[in-house]
């Protein structure tokens, strides 16, 4: 049995550990490129997202280099997400590929559900499956808590590539855990290179939130390396989802720092029930970024995303009444880089102006108090 | 000789917003003649100037004996011309294909405007899908690109088979694939590798936006005015991994098929025909449009006139002007008795 | 007190109970009107754009309502059994609605969650028909005759009337049947809308012939179908069209399937993968998928229409021979 799960960020840090501590033998298909989506668009509907063209084309890479096991996540809607793993196999059968499908159920639709699958691949009895799992999130964890100061980096440094540089070098150091006993001492020493970078702190910079669909967030294929862009022209970034906060089991988003309760409650009165995938998140979390006093918010999701386009109806109204410019940008397989980029100078643009006359503002304010 | 014993012909006639065919099919379903011109966005000039010519090139006496109409003008023409049958252009393509190869499993079709794809199992269609939204999926895809090259498009054929290889033009979308085009331009690719990059690509959207999900089985035949460029033939080939047959009469098919579904209709109720003659061209026929006003659809109505005698109307959306075309049989035989 | 009801989305479904319960209730239910060309450029200019039809056509109906009544109805429907969701646009309807920019007048949103239990469902009508009366008993006593409406509704519908002809006393013309019988597939809200459907039924009828919907179908016959997914879906509506494709697919009791979805629709691009997987085979029932939106034009609609009937026609006559 060789498996093969889909790419999406470093997802392939938690679950490629998980697979090890479960002796499970696995290949990973090539990161998310191009011919990915090509190859995925092919098979996939036209009204899918761009999640599932992605996915597609993953099991493809990975059926052609020899898998024959496909390990999918499920899920119990409303989001369209909690079904792909039944229409994925459905599309790869009929394309002629021959392979056998595992899909993992959250827990809450029925413990067995989550567990059997996983003990059925690995034999492994749910007590040696319950510790893997509590071993492999440490690890996965640190990787997030490294993204995040990066975010928060990158808009300082002086010499630009600093960041990522460092940050290459801090994802080797984090590579190097085994265990969990071992995360706290490397993360510290990849978290130090990192803060290591050469920062001019007098910089003004601007401060943006990103929120949005889970999967265009984490993987940089897909969100057009938009973090980098933004970070080297001096934008200080806070993303609303990380991997083990999407993927852990608890609704409090440790790395993320704000709980699913919470944002819930900020959100009510614009949208006042959840409505699949981050759609609520997704409000609560433009609320929060505004409460925080940042300058803008740039909302991220693929092209007929069914919470995220409920979402973005609701988003303006939110954006007018706190005063916070929002920019959406629907991804699908015919966004252009160039297009992307265009588009957000011009809101960097607006927002360093805002920036300025309410600077400005405040200046004569304090003025006129002297 | 013969001399005096006409020869039955049936009469097809495939009116599309680009290109306007006619065709002339004897009982054995032989072509006797056919006429290919441009519509030029007016199909009853089109229509009328099309019999001339046609009448021109037939043969020896014959007798029309039967006349279908097809294409996005089929109504318009089959009232200029008082058709028999009229039928859309995806049966009728699909009847034409399975007459010319009886074993063909699949047709593509890629018109000016829109692009058919059929699947057929014992002469009978068993599925088949149309796109007439994306224009990347059409042969004005190219009619565009080809624009943009300053290269003739009967020419791109051949630059397109001395390519080694295609230039790979990224995106589904007309206004996407040339801004790929002009980087690959940039970028140093030669014309022969961009040609049939652009004909790979064209072949690529299709097969995306009709193809997905079938089995597309041999015999392939592939028609319609853009099969005359050997560089989507062998595109096509290359995409499929088999080989792909061009008809003789590519490029008439649909009206090859309305000739031969008003044959069959013929046969199967003996009735005289409604046809007004070749010198239908004569008469001058006006179309005009009108807003109906009696609720908030407000549908464009078509009307046809000839002679201030409106010989039919059609468009709502409600059926209340088409009410009108139940009559249109004895409408038009009135004025061609008046003939 | 005026209560506007859009008739659009759901009002296919459930009208009768909602009309009978309010108006028992003693309010004034106002229908929006059928879909005509205004509503749908009204709601597509008032909806994101990347919203799909029906719920565009749904803005139509409340901006063509809202200066008319004193309140408009727009329940947020989250699930109609357990363990099943509805699709997610109607989860937050209500918010996506509030967050237009016309001035509306107030909506009023219950919250069915029948996940909830059945609890839950009856303090929710309690709470909705506070609005109207205080009596507790008129009220059940209002909601009860809702049901009765709505049974008496569905039992019609199982006889093969269609919702337009019920619910709008249409009459479609008699016409020569040819023996032919269609199954449509799809959304209540995109095969009953005349508009949406560009009058898809009475099309059907007028070629000669005769359209099943799910809707005439036994309930328990779909879900026992849909029960066949290796995986339950998690949508309700979805899990009908699936079932009712699946029993065409089995019984072979139509000639063929068309299949209306909506442009952009999310549910209904992965069901059409599992149709078209269920259909794929050789001796497979034929099935047509016809993409509505905004701008979809009526020729092309009728060319693939006729085609379509043309095909089931000539492989009939052709098994004849």
């Amino acid at each position: 049995m060789l498996a093969a799960f889909p790419r999406m960020g470093h997802i392939d840090i938690l679950l490629g550990d998980l697979l090890d501590r479960l002796g499970i033998d696995y290949l990973l298909p090539p990161v998310n490129s191009e011919k990915t989506l090509v190859l995925g668009a092919k098979y996939a509907p036209e009204f899918s997202c761009l999640p599932l063209k992605l996915n597609i084309g993953n099991f493809i890479e990975a059926l052609e280099l020899g898998a024959d096991t496909l390990i999918m996540a499920g899920g119990r809607g409303p989001c369209r997400f909690g079904y792909y793993a039944e229409i994925e196999r459905r599309i790869l059968k009929d394309a002629g590929y021959d392979f056998n499908m595992i899909t993992i159920e959250p827990p809450s639709l029925g413990f067995f559900k989550f567990v059997g699958p996983i003990k059925k691949v690995s034999g492994k009895s749910i007590r040696k499956i319950w510790r893997a799992l509590k071993e492999s999130f440490p690890k996965a964890r640190a990787f997030d808590q490294l993204e995040k100061l990066v975010l928060k980096t990158r808009c300082y440094e002086i010499k630009t590539g600093a960041t990522t540089k460092a940050y290459k070098k801090a994802l080797d150091v984090l590579s190097k855990i085994s265990g969990p006993k071992e995360v706290d001492g490397y993360l510290e020493e990849a978290l130090a290179l990192v803060e290591g970078v050469e920062k001019n702190l007098d910089r003004s910079v601007l401060k943006v939130g990103i929120i949005g669909e889970f999967f265009i967030l984490l993987d940089p294929f897909a969100n057009l390396d938009i973090e980098e862009w933004l970070g080297i022209r001096n934008v200080y970034l806070e993303r609303s989802v990380y991997v083990t906060d999407w993927i852990g089991p608890t609704a409090n988003n440790p790395v993320g720092g704000v709980s699913d309760t919470h944002l819930a409650k900020l959100a009510e009165n614009y949208l006042s029930h959840f409505v699949g995938g981050e759609g609520l998140a997704s409000v609560g979390h433009t609320i929060h970024y505004a409460n925080q006093g940042f300058d803008g918010i740039i909302h991220l999701f693929p092209f007929t995303c069914m919470p995220e386009t409920i979402a973005k109806t609701i988003l303006p109204s939110v954006g007018r009444d706190l005063d916070i410019p929002i920019i959406h940008f629907t991804i699908d397989e015919q966004t252009g880089k160039a297009g992307v980029a265009t588009r957000l100078e011009a809101f960097l643009d607006l927002l360093w102006s805002r920036k300025r006359q309410n600077e400005k503002k405040r200046l004569v304010k304090s003025r006129q108090l002297v | 000789m013969g001399d005096h014993i006409k020869e039955d012909a049936f009469l097809g006639i495939d009116v599309g917003s680009v290109s306007t065919n006619l065709a002339v099919i004897n009982v054995k379903g032989e072509v006797l003649a056919y006429i290919y011109r441009r519509t030029q966005g007016q199909p009853i000039k089109a229509v009328q100037q099309g019999l001339k010519e046609l009448e021109s090139e037939l043969p020896g006496d014959i007798s029309i004996l039967g006349v279908g109409t097809t294409g996005s003008a089929r109504y318009l023409s089959g009232v200029v011309v008082g058709a028999d049958i009229v039928k859309n252009e995806i049966t009728a393509h699909a009847v034409a294909a399975g007459h010319v190869a009886p074993e063909v499993r699949t047709v593509l079709e890629i018109g000016g405007q829109d692009s058919k794809i059929i699947l057929l199992k014992d002469g009978i269609v068993v599925d088949f899908a149309m796109n007439s939204v994306c224009a990347a999926g059409t042969g004005s895809f190219l009619d565009h690109q080809s624009a943009r090259l300053g290269i003739p498009i009967e020419e791109f054929g051949d630059y397109a088979l001395k390519a080694d290889e295609g230039a790979q033009i990224a995106g589904r979308c007309s206004v996407f694939a040339e801004s790929d085009m002009i980087h690959k331009q940039q970028v140093g690719y030669g014309l022969e590798e961009i040609i049939y990059g652009l004909c790979q690509a064209l072949v690529r959207n299709y097969l995306n936006n009709l193809a997905k999900g079938k089995d597309l089985l041999g015999p392939l035949v592939f028609q319609g005015g853009v099969a005359a460029n050997s560089g989507m033939k062998r595109a096509f080939e290359a995409a499929l991994n088999t080989e792909v047959i061009i008809p003789k009469y590519y490029n008439v098919m649909g009206a090859i098929g309305a000739a031969l579904l008003a044959h069959e209709s013929m046969m199967f109720e003996e009735r005289k025909t409604n046809f007004k003659g070749f010198a239908a061209a004569d008469f001058n026929y006006k179309t005009s449009s009108f807003s109906c006003g009696c609720c908030e659809n407000n549908c464009e109505i078509i009307k046809i006139k000839v002679d201030d005698k409106v010989l039919a109307r059609w468009g709502g959306r409600c059926g209340k002007w088409e009410l009108d075309q139940a009559n249109r049989r004895r409408d038009t035989s009135g004025v061609s008795s008046s003939v | 007190m005026k209560v506007g009801y859009p008739q659009a989305l759901l009002y296919y479904k459930y009208f009768p109970l909602w009309e009978r319960f309010l108006g028992g209730l003693g309010a004034e239910v106002v229908l929006s009107g059928a879909t005509t060309k205004n509503t749908v450029s009204m709601g597509t200019i008032a909806a994101e754009s990347e919203l799909c039809l029906p719920v565009k056509v749904f803005y139509g109906h409340l901006l063509e309502l809202k200066d008319k009544v004193d309140t408009i109805f727009v329940p947020r429907f989250v699930s109609v059994e357990k363990k099943s969701y509805t699709c997610p646009k109607f989860l937050g309807l209500p918010d996506m609605i509030r967050s237009i920019n016309d001035e509306l007048p107030p909506l009023i949103t219950p919250k069915i969650d029948l996940d909830k239990g059945w609890r839950e469902y009856f303090r929710t009508i309690h709470e909705l028909g506070s609005n109207f009366s205080s009596s507790k008993r008129k009220i059940f006593s209002a909601y009860r005759a809702g049901v009765l409406a709505l049974r008496d509704y569905h039992n019609q519908l199982q006889a093969g009337s269609t919702p337009i002809e019920f619910l709008e006393k249409k009459k479609y013309r008699k016409v020569k049947k040819t023996g032919l019988k269609i199954g449509l597939a799809g959304h209540p809200y995109n095969i009953y809308d005349t508009y949406t459907s560009m009058n898809l039924i009475k099309r059907l009828r007028e070629m000669g012939a005769e359209v099943e919907t799910a809707e005439m179908l036994d309930d328990n016959i779909i879900k026992r179908e849909a029960a066949r997914l290796p995986k339950k879906l998690f949508w309700t509506y979805e899990k009908e069209v699936v079932g009712t494709v699946f029993h065409w697919a089995h019984t072979h009791s139509v000639d063929g399937i068309i299949y209306v979805l909506s442009f952009a629709c999310g549910p209904d691009s992965l069901i059409q993968v599992i149709l078209e997987h269920e259909l794929r085979s050789d001796t497979a029932l034929p099935m047509m998928s016809l993409v509505v939106d905004e701008h979809s034009g009526e020729a092309g609609l009728i060319t693939r229409v006729e085609a379509f009937v043309d095909m089931l026609q000539r492989k009939k006559m052709a098994q004849l021979c």
